[in-house]
């Protein structure tokens, strides 16, 4: 039995809901960045989902440079993360409003 | 009808696990429930027939990414924080109506539409047939999407000299070791050049 390809896209709304939310809501900059692997993790689950259903494999493929993507994000954000921390001695990111954003 | 089962249950996990993420105000505690978000995930994608996938998320997304992100958890002083308030003063009251708004806006958009598959391509029968979904997947990768492939190669490198870049300490105390996050080690980029 396959399963249908609207219990993805309702899984991968909700994962993605709650990474938007997670970004928004939250001061930390790490949840932050855990809410944007979160979203990535939910347009993955869609690419699967669709591959399958059209019986092509481009959409795993595309998978894979979306995991380098994050991989990539991940790294710089971090570097970006630890010279903020060394300079400002916090992480809160309401606290970095010098372009007044 | 098992496979159904399973993935209610996975996908059930991994949404308590992703609320766990977002409201946890220990950023440990937020890192081991991603972890185990990603683990359900990788089932998810095993039900579906993506075997590397499946293999390729719990190694490099939960084994490698994430560790990279407990070290850096590690390496900062993180507990002070956790005292402070966790979220945005107003704009939490702005998502508490808009998130469910768009989840629900989301929800009757994918539910209205009817999705026609194209069908006789690769099934999982014909994928079986020609060597396994690592060989198949292999050759539309190294096939026609060579040239993403090496861009993603690309990216990589400009992501790994971004780091180094970003995150080396400018003005050379070279025989000191580097004061992470203990507060007395004395700031010395430009940025807070520019304040004082």
């Amino acid at each position: 039995m396959h399963i249908p390809i609207e219990w993805y896209l309702v899984l991968s709304a909700l994962l993605f809901i709650i990474g938007a939310t997670g970004v928004l809501v939250r001061r930390n900059l790490f949840i932050v960045l855990f809410s944007v692997e979160l979203m990535m993790n939910a347009v993955n689950l869609n690419l699967v989902g669709f591959s399958r259903l059209h019986e092509n494999l481009i959409g795993q493929n595309f998978v894979l440079f979306t995991m380098t993507v994050a991989a990539a994000e991940a790294a710089v954000g971090l570097a970006i993360l630890t010279a903020l921390f060394r300079n400002r001695k916090t992480l809160m990111v309401d606290t970095f409003d010098l372009m007044k954003g | 009808m098992a496979e159904k089962i399973l993935f209610i249950v996975f996908a059930a996990l991994a949404v308590i696990g992703a609320l766990g993420v977002i409201t946890r105000s220990n950023v440990v505690h937020g890192l081991l429930l991603l972890v185990f978000t990603f683990l359900n995930v990788a089932g998810i994608f095993l039900l579906t027939q993506a075997y590397f996938l499946a293999v390729i998320q719990v190694l490099v997304y939960a084994g490698a990414i994430l560790v990279l992100f407990a070290f850096v958890v590690m390496f900062l002083n993180l507990r002070e924080f956790q005292q402070l308030e966790q979220l945005h003063p107003k704009q939490k009251w702005a998502v508490l109506v808009l998130a469910p708004l768009m989840l629900a806006e989301f929800i009757f958009v994918v539910t209205g539409v009817t999705y026609a598959s194209v069908g006789g391509g690769l099934s999982p029968e014909v994928i079986a047939e020609r060597g396994g979904n690592v060989q198949v997947m292999g050759e539309t990768l190294f096939g026609e999407m060579l040239l993403p492939f090496e861009i993603a190669s690309l990216i990589l490198l400009v992501g790994m000299v971004g780091a180094i870049l970003l995150a080396h300490k400018e003005g050379g105390t070279e025989n000191q070791l580097r004061a992470w996050g203990t507060g007395d080690g004395q700031p010395t980029s430009a940025f807070v050049e520019q304040e004082v």
